[in-house]
C-alpha cells in the first residue's frame, strides 16, 4: 500500500476544444487534509470530478488509494465524495435515501449509518423531509452526510461549506479536523482563510494548469521568509542582507521590510537577530509575521 | 438488487406509475368499447337483414357469420396460421382486436414510462451519488429491472381487465380458458415489451436531458415501423428492401402466442436479442461518457 492517497501524473482533460485541465501532476499523502485552491474556471471541479471517476481523463493517469478510479467499482467502500452540483434525486426521504446510498456501499448497519451521518452535518430533524423539500444549505449538509457515512479512508469534498450559515459551516469545518489523521480529506474552496486553517499542503490551479503545490508551510513561505511592520526609524538593507541566512531584504512599503531566508534554519533565529539588529539601530517595530497569509500569497501568484 | 428494489420501491410510491396506470386502462378501455361496440353493430345489421328468415336458418346465418368474422380477425392476427387459429379459437374476439392494437402502443407507453431513468439522473448529476458506490452496470441493470418490473405488474392489471371483461361479455369463455391465456397473452406482452424497455434504457443513456431522450425514443420507434412496414409491402416481396422487416422488433409479435415452442422460442429469442443488443449499447455508452 502506497503512503499516497491521490497521485495524479500528467492529467489533462477537454471537452471539445476548450482544455480545462492541462497536465496536472500532484500526489496527496495518506492521513492529510488537503486544499485544491484556485479561482472559477481554474479546473478545481474538473480534476476532483476526475478523482471521484466521473470524468475521464483526456491524457495522463491518476491513481486514488492505489486503484484507477475508471475502473468499474474500484472506488467503492474507499471514498467518499461531496460533488459540487450534483442533485439530490427527488422522491426521496433523506433518511430514506441515505439509507439506500449506505446499503449500496455495502455498509453493516446501514441505517446507523445514516443516523449517525446526518446527526455529525446536524441534520437529523430532516430524517423524514423529501429531498426536494430541502433548503440549499440542507441539501449541502445531506449531500455531506452521505460523503461521511462508513468513515471512508478518502473524502473528496467539492466546495462543503458553500452556501452554508457560519454557525453549520464551523461545525462542517469541526467533522474536517475531526477527520485528520485518520482519513485523508481534499477540500476544494473558495474560501482562503478556511483552508489555511484546515489544510496541511494543497494544490493551486490556475486555468488548468497546477501554479504551485506544496505543504500550507511551503505554499505562505513560513520557513522562509517573515515580514516586520515598522513604525519609526531608518532600516538599513545593505546590512540586513548580510547577515547570517538572509537570503533577501527589501521593504515592500514605507513600513512594511521583508525579509527572506534560506531553508534549513529555525525561522526563530533569524527572525531573533533580525530584530535585535533593527532594535540596536532605533527602529521601532509595530510587529512581525511570518510567512504571508495564503490568501495574499494566491493572489499574488495568479 | 440494491438499486433495482429500491429504486422499485420509489417508483411504485411515485405519483407517476398510477398515472401510467391509468392512462394505459383509459386507452385500453377505449379501445375496448369502440371494439365491442362496432361488433355488436355488425352483427346487428346482418340480423336485421336476416329478420325476415325463419328461425333455423337465421341461427345457422348467425353462427356462419360469427364464424366468418372470427376467421377474418384471426387471419390477420396469425397469416392464417392454422394452429395459430386454432391455439386462439377460443379466445374472445374484442380480446384479440384489443390486445393487438395495445401492443402496437405499448412501446410508447414504455418510453413515456422511463425516458428518464439515466439522462434524469446524468443531467442533474445525482448519478454521481450512485457511482462512487456502484459499477455504472450494476446502475444500468437496475434502473432496466425497475421499469421491466414495473412493466410486468401494469400490463397484468391491464390485461386481467380485459380477460375479465370479455369473461362477463362472453358467458361461454370458461375461467380455466380464461385463466390459461391471460398467462400466455401476459408472457407475450411482457417477451415483448422486453425489447422497447431495453429501448428506452438505451436512448435514456444517450442524451443528457430526459426530454431530448423521449422525442429521440419515438424517433427510433417510428424508424422501426417505417422498417417493418416497407419489408412487408406486398411490392416489396422479391425486392431486397424486404429483409428490412428482420431489424426491426415488431416483426416477431406474429409468433408469441403460437402453440408451437418452436414458432414461440423463435419469436421469444428474437425479442431476447434485441433487448441484449439494446443494453450492451446502453452500457458501452453509459461505460464511455463523462458524468
Amino acid at each position: 500500500m502506497s503512503d499516497l492517497a491521490i497521485e495524479l501524473f500528467g492529467v489533462s482533460k477537454r471537452f471539445g476544444p476548450k482544455v480545462a485541465v492541462s497536465g496536472v501532476s500532484f500526489s496527496v499523502p495518506r492521513g492529510s487534509v488537503y486544499g485544491l485552491i484556485g479561482p472559477n474556471g481554474a479546473g478545481k471541479t474538473t480534476t476532483f470530478s476526475m478523482m471521484c471517476g466521473y470524468l475521464y481523463p483526456s491524457e495522463g493517469t491518476l491513481k486514488i488509494m492505489d486503484v484507477d478510479p475508471t475502473t468499474p467499482g474500484a472506488l467503492k467502500g474507499r471514498l467518499g465524495a461531496l460533488p459540487q452540483d450534483a442533485v439530490l434525486p427527488p422522491g426521496w426521504e433523506v433518511g430514506a435515501l441515505l439509507t439506500y446510498w449506505a446499503r449500496l456501499s455495502a455498509l453493516a448497519n446501514p441505517e446507523r449509518e445514516a443516523r449517525e451521518a446526518l446527526d455529525k452535518v446536524g441534520l437529523m430533524e430532516a430524517w423524514k423531509v423529501q429531498t426536494q423539500a430541502l433548503s440549499h444549505g440542507m441539501a449541502k449538509r445531506a449531500a455531506m452526510a452521505q460523503a461521511l457515512m462508513g468513515s471512508p479512508p478518502l473524502v473528496l469534498l467539492d466546495e462543503p461549506t458553500a452556501g452554508l450559515d457560519p454557525r453549520i459551516a464551523a461545525q462542517v469545518r469541526q467533522v474536517i479536523r475531526d477527520m485528520k489523521g485518520r482519513q485523508t480529506v481534499v477540500v476544494s474552496s473558495h474560501n482562503l482563510q478556511e483552508l489555511e486553517e484546515l489544510c496541511d499542503a494543497a494544490a493551486i490551479l490556475d486555468k488548468g494548469t497546477l501554479a504551485q503545490a506544496g505543504t500550507m508551510s511551503e505554499l505562505t513561505g513560513q520557513g522562509a521568509e517573515f515580514r516586520v511592520q515598522i513604525a519609526k526609524g531608518q532600516v538599513i538593507i545593505p546590512e540586513l542582507t548580510a547577515m547570517p541566512h538572509v537570503t533577501d531584504a527589501r521593504m515592500e512599503s514605507d513600513t512594511v521590510l521583508r525579509v527572506s531566508f534560506s531553508g534549513g534554519v529555525a525561522p526563530e533565529q533569524v527572525i531573533s537577530h533580525v530584530v535585535r539588529h533593527l532594535l540596536q539601530h532605533d527602529v521601532l517595530i509595530l510587529g512581525v509575521s511570518r510567512g504571508q497569509r495564503l490568501e495574499d500569497r494566491v493572489l499574488q501568484m495568479l | 438488487m440494491v438499486i433495482w428494489s429500491a429504486e422499485l420501491r420509489r417508483a411504485v410510491r411515485s405519483g407517476r406509475a398510477v398515472v401510467l396506470l391509468g392512462l394505459y386502462s383509459m386507452f385500453s378501455a377505449l379501445v375496448l368499447l369502440v371494439v365491442g361496440w362496432l361488433t355488436a353493430q355488425v352483427r346487428n345489421v346482418v340480423l336485421q337483414q336476416l329478420a325476415d328468415a325463419d328461425a333455423d336458418t337465421m341461427a345457422n346465418a348467425t353462427a356462419r357469420i360469427n364464424e366468418e368474422m372470427r376467421k377474418g380477425v384471426l387471419g390477420i392476427f396469425t397469416s392464417n396460421d392454422s394452429a395459430l387459429v386454432e391455439a386462439l379459437a377460443q379466445v374472445p374476439l374484442e380480446v384479440l382486436i384489443v390486445f393487438k392494437i395495445t401492443l402496437f402502443f405499448l412501446p410508447a407507453y414504455i418510453a413515456l414510462m422511463g425516458f428518464d431513468q439515466i439522462s434524469g439522473e446524468v443531467g442533474p448529476r445525482s448519478i454521481r451519488y450512485l457511482t462512487v458506490r456502484a459499477r455504472r452496470s450494476s446502475v444500468l441493470l437496475g434502473k432496466f429491472l425497475t421499469q421491466a418490473s414495473l412493466l410486468l405488474g401494469l400490463v397484468l392489471i391491464i390485461d386481467l381487465a380485459i380477460f375479465v371483461y370479455a369473461r362477463i361479455a362472453n358467458p361461454d369463455f370458461g375461467f380455466a380458458a380464461m385463466g390459461l391465456n391471460l398467462l400466455k397473452f401476459w408472457l407475450a406482452a411482457i417477451v415483448y415489451s422486453l425489447a422497447y424497455v431495453a429501448l428506452t434504457t438505451l436512448c435514456s443513456c444517450l442524451f443528457r436531458v430526459p426530454a431530448v431522450s423521449l422525442v429521440f425514443n419515438f424517433i427510433l420507434m417510428f424508424v422501426f415501423w417505417l422498417l417493418a412496414t416497407i419489408g412487408q409491402a406486398p411490392g416489396n416481396a422479391d425486392s431486397s428492401l424486404r429483409f428490412l422487416r428482420y431489424v426491426s422488433p415488431s416483426h416477431y409479435a406474429g409468433d408469441l402466442l403460437h402453440p408451437g415452442l418452436a414458432q414461440f422460442g423463435t419469436s421469444g429469442a428474437a425479442y431476447a436479442a434485441f433487448a441484449f443488443v439494446f443494453l450492451m449499447a446502453a452500457y458501452g455508452i453509459l461505460r464511455a461518457r463523462d458524468l
